[in-house]
């Protein structure tokens, strides 16, 4: 009779009959139960709630005993063994807490063991649901180190049977992750099974296959030259034959395949066509409806991120066109939104030639529509995308994107939910505050700049970090009531304890925000004077226990740009520099002079120019203390320095030394 | 002589005029020239249980394999199990061709939802086509709303299959030819082709598409020379070149 009529009673009575002594009606309640949760997710997680799980793994769990202890399996163990495999298979299908679910009913060792099953059917079924545990990411780890383990793997790769050696793919794909790994595989011949599947095998062969080498070939140049090398290119010319492949998953494999390889191997695949080729077969998988033209986008990123070379050649098939076309149809799955916009955003990242046909082509407002989309990795993904779009100085300058299409939706991201949105939506102002012009009073307007000082007191260093980066993009060059609107909105505490912070990434950001404030204007140097001094305070106690090069640069370019005020300044800068040393007899200055960073020499230099500038009366007590420190004869030492910038500063602070009469 | 075989004789000796630049090829010299096209008779064969196989016609098959020595690509009895499957779904018995498909493999509907929704738009149709109106709105309810939920397009199809209860004259609405077997034939081929991918076979025949380049073939060389053509596929008959 159809089970048209769903009794809300039905689930537990469904479950009752399970527990039934009867052979024959355990395995209908069994085939029942299957029946009802395949491609059911809503099935699935009630079943799972009224412990359903537990209950098959149990029946699974005697019957499997009752095989060992009589020694035989007649028809309705069989039967029992394949439905409750199903069974369990089907809760583990691309549902994690099924998974879970299972490994913790104990069914995981009980399923192995059907595998050494006489009947072919207990073995499929055994696979199978095995097989849907290796694919998510809860799967139990394999140790391939193990020698025993090894040869189990080995016996799955040679079995005829498709659901076994596909298992042993799958658990290559899943488990393999150490160089270790990968060569114990290598060594134990592994590749050579796979490829062999990979020529002879039939298709969900050819595909597990394809999955398997790109997990172990993954970063690791030594095992992909021991491939591709004796062979002489055979095996890779039969993965390159695969991304021509008529079945677009395959296609899809083949190419994800091959860029492993070329970003482990870069001399691999360097032709030019070949590159093309992939190219032109990846932007055409994004036609295909499904899960593979969802992953495409990720496989072109993972092409193109950080490569100038190959993102022209995307340029010149038309990526970012093709890009824009999907885009623009709409109703897009949220993993395929997420990774068309990474793509656009990988595309944009370092050659201007992309942004600017990106903002040709319009695709700016489709981008700001998605930042307002209720999946969150969808917003990240926009907000990386216009990161990338807004390093266009040409755009910025002309204040193309300090609109309120772009900013509003931004600064609403500041109070997003999720840490990741609020990061990437950070980076993105970061940038369009660069604005040359002065019309950052949008920005202003609509509330940001405030925002950006609360998120600056964010629990998460990283968002602490990126606001303070907006913050100080901000006040660059900007007037000084915009700086003065900053300063007195985070307060002098407030900044000097983010100085003193303890992660330093958010260190370095408010030194360079102090840097940007002080940049320029007389009256703004008072700013670290504010409440005694906190400020400076806070600069001098950093630098003298600076983690980084970059802090330091940061921290003595404020004290520099301090240093260029007048003569109550230059005083405070100078006992900032001696002040910290405390009983180390080394100040952090000769420390830096010597790093061998570049940026902080300089830095440093420029400002002991400042402080010994001749016009100012003070300069020559000044040039005392620091000739006593030690610092004059340490900066006479780097007259050669190799860095121009140093040696030409270097040189000025001696004439200014020789003009009050050096020794 | 048979259809099959003038037909890729036709094929094979279009492509060989392609290469070349003569204007008009009278009959007598067509025929020769398709006389000297060398076709190999497992090829054909090949290309009929192909046909056969992917069709489901498993007598056939059979009686083929035994009288012409062809083995087919496919295990026979696969084909018995899918047959039934598409027959069950024809005749609007959708559960158990839901359970045949779940015996045969449980991935298949697992790893497909748009196939399993329209197996499940498909058993809603029939309890509505029977006047089971409170049991079909408790199954749309139960087990097609929380697909819809999940999916645009599956809610877009739900509502125009429930629009069916609103209708007094179900032939006459515009949604009507969901209760055509047509619908049927849709499903089950959906269904036939899923399983073929399934068992990594291909899902269609290989014999349609030689008859669709044989046609374009023709057109192509249409441009190039006038010559004896096929124009009826079902008789193969050459037609003479019109002057």
């Amino acid at each position: 009779m159809p089970s048209a009529t769903i009794n809300k009673h039905r689930p537990s009575e469904l479950l009752s009959r399970l527990a039934s002594d009867e052979p024959e009606l355990k395995v209908r309640a069994l085939r029942e139960l299957k029946n009802q949760i395949i491609g059911n997710p809503t099935k699935k997680l009630s079943f799972l709630k009224l412990g359903a799980v537990p209950a098959v793994a149990g029946i699974l769990a005697d019957s499997i005993d009752e095989v060992t202890d009589n020694n035989n399996c007649n028809g309705n163990t069989s039967n029992i063994l394949v439905q409750s495999a199903a069974a369990l298979g089907s809760f583990a299908c691309g549902f994690d807490a099924g998974v879970q679910a299972v490994l913790d009913a104990g069914a995981f060792p009980n399923l192995l063991r059907l595998l050494a099953n006489p009947n072919e059917k207990v073995i499929d079924a055994g696979a199978r649901a095995l097989r849907m545990i290796y694919q998510s990411k809860l799967a139990p780890k394999y140790d391939f180190l193990q020698q025993k383990n090894m040869d189990f793997l080995i016996s799955l790769l040679n079995s005829e049977k498709e659901n076994v050696s596909g298992l042993g793919a799958s658990i290559i794909t899943r488990s393999c992750e150490t160089c270790l790994e990968q060569k114990a595989l290598f060594d134990a011949g592994i590749l050579r099974k796979l490829s062999g599947l990979l020529e002879g095998g039939s298709l969900s062969q050819r595909d597990a296959s394809l999955e398997s080498l790109a997990t172990i070939f993954r970063n690791n140049p030594e095992v992909i030259s021991k491939f591709a090398g004796p062979e002489i290119g055979r095996p890779l010319s039969s993965i390159i034959d695969l991304a021509k492949d008529r079945y677009p998953r395959t296609r899809l494999l083949a190419c994800m395949c091959l860029i492993v390889i070329r970003n482990a191997s870069p001399h691999f695949l360097q032709d030019i066509g070949i590159k093309t080729k992939i190219i032109h077969i990846l932007l055409e998988l994004l036609d295909d409806p499904g899960q593979v033209g969802d992953e495409a986008p990720f496989a072109f990123s993972s092409l193109i991120a950080q490569k100038e070379d190959l993102q022209k050649l995307a340029l010149e098939a038309n990526a970012i066109d093709k890009l824009h076309h999907h885009l623009k149809k709409g109703s897009l799955h949220p993993r395929r939104y997420k990774g068309i916009l990474l793509a656009l955003a990988d595309m944009c990242s370092k050659l201007e030639s992309c942004r600017s046909k990106f903002l040709s082509l319009q695709v700016l407002n489709l981008v700001a529509d998605a930042l307002t989309d209720h999946n969150a990795g969808v917003r990240t993904a926009a907000c990386v995308c216009l990161k990338s779009v807004t390093r266009s100085i040409k755009n910025l300058s002309a204040g193309y994107f300090m609109n309120e299409i772009i900013v509003i939706p931004l600064v609403q991201l500041f109070l997003d939910p999720s840490t990741s949105v609020q990061v990437a939506a950070l980076g993105a102002v970061s940038n369009i505050m660069v604005d040359f012009t002065t019309r950052k009073s949008i920005f202003v307007q609509c509330g940001g700049m405030k925002q950006l000082v609360q998120l600056a007191k964010s629990m998460e260093s990283a968002v602490r970090s990126n606001a303070l980066w907006a913050l100080k993009n901000l006040v660059f060059q900007a007037d000084n009531r915009l700086k003065e609107g900053v300063f007195s909105e985070l307060t002098a505490s407030l900044l000097s304890s983010l100085i003193s912070d303890p992660e330093p990434s958010v260190q370095e950001q408010a030194l360079a925000l102090v840097r940007n404030l002080v940049d320029g204007c007389i009256n703004l140097i008072e700013l670290v004077f504010a409440e005694d001094g906190y400020i400076l305070g806070a600069i001098g106690r950093q630098l003298q226990c600076a983690s980084k090069a970059e802090i330091g640069i940061q921290g003595m370019y404020a004290l520099c740009n301090v240093a260029s005020g007048n003569e109550f300044h230059k005083e405070a800068v100078i006992q900032q520099l001696f002040t910290q040393m405390g009983d180390k007899n080394q100040s952090f200055v000769i420390k830096f002079l010597q790093s061998n960073d570049s940026q902080l020499r300089t830095a440093t230099v420029w400002t002991i120019v400042n402080l010994t500038c001749p016009s100012s009366p003070g300069a020559p007590g000044r040039l005392e203390k620091l000739r006593n420190a030690g610092i004059i004869s340490q900066i006479k030492n780097m007259v050669n320095d190799p860095c121009v910038d140093v040696k030409l500063r270097v040189r000025t602070v001696l004439g200014q030394s020789m003009a009050f009469g050096d020794n | 002589m048979s259809l099959f075989w003038i037909a890729i004789r036709q094929l094979a000796e279009i492509e060989e005029q392609m290469a070349s630049s003569k204007k008009v090829i009278t009959r007598g010299e067509w025929e020769k020239r398709l006389n000297d096209v060398k076709i190999r008779k497992e090829d054909m064969n090949k290309l009929v249980m192909n046909f056969l196989v992917t069709e489901g016609y498993v007598e056939a098959a059979e009686k083929f394999w035994m009288e012409s020595g062809t083995e087919p690509d496919i295990d026979l009895a696969t084909i018995t199990e899918r047959m039934a499957v598409k027959k069950a779904v024809q005749c609007g018995n959708v559960d158990d061709a839901i359970e045949k498909v779940n015996d045969l493999n449980p991935e298949i509907l697992d790893t497909n939802p748009q196939l399993f929704f329209h197996l499940q738009q498909q058993r809603l149709i029939e309890l509505i086509r029977n006047g089971k109106i409170e049991a079909a709105l408790e199954f749309a309810q139960e087990e097609l709303a929380p697909r819809g939920e999940e999916n645009q397009s599956f809610l877009e199809e739900l509502e125009r299959t429930v629009s069916l209860l609103a209708f007094e004259d179900v032939s006459n609405c515009p949604v009507g030819e969901l209760l055509d077997i047509s619908q049927r034939l849709k499903t089950a081929s959906e269904v036939n082709a899923a399983i073929l991918t399934s068992q990594s076979h291909e899902k269609d025949p290989k014999l349609p598409s030689l008859l669709k380049m044989l046609i374009w073939a023709q057109n192509q060389l249409d441009e190039k020379a006038t010559y004896p053509r096929i124009n009826d596929l079902s008789n193969a008959t050459l037609e003479e070149p019109t002057v």
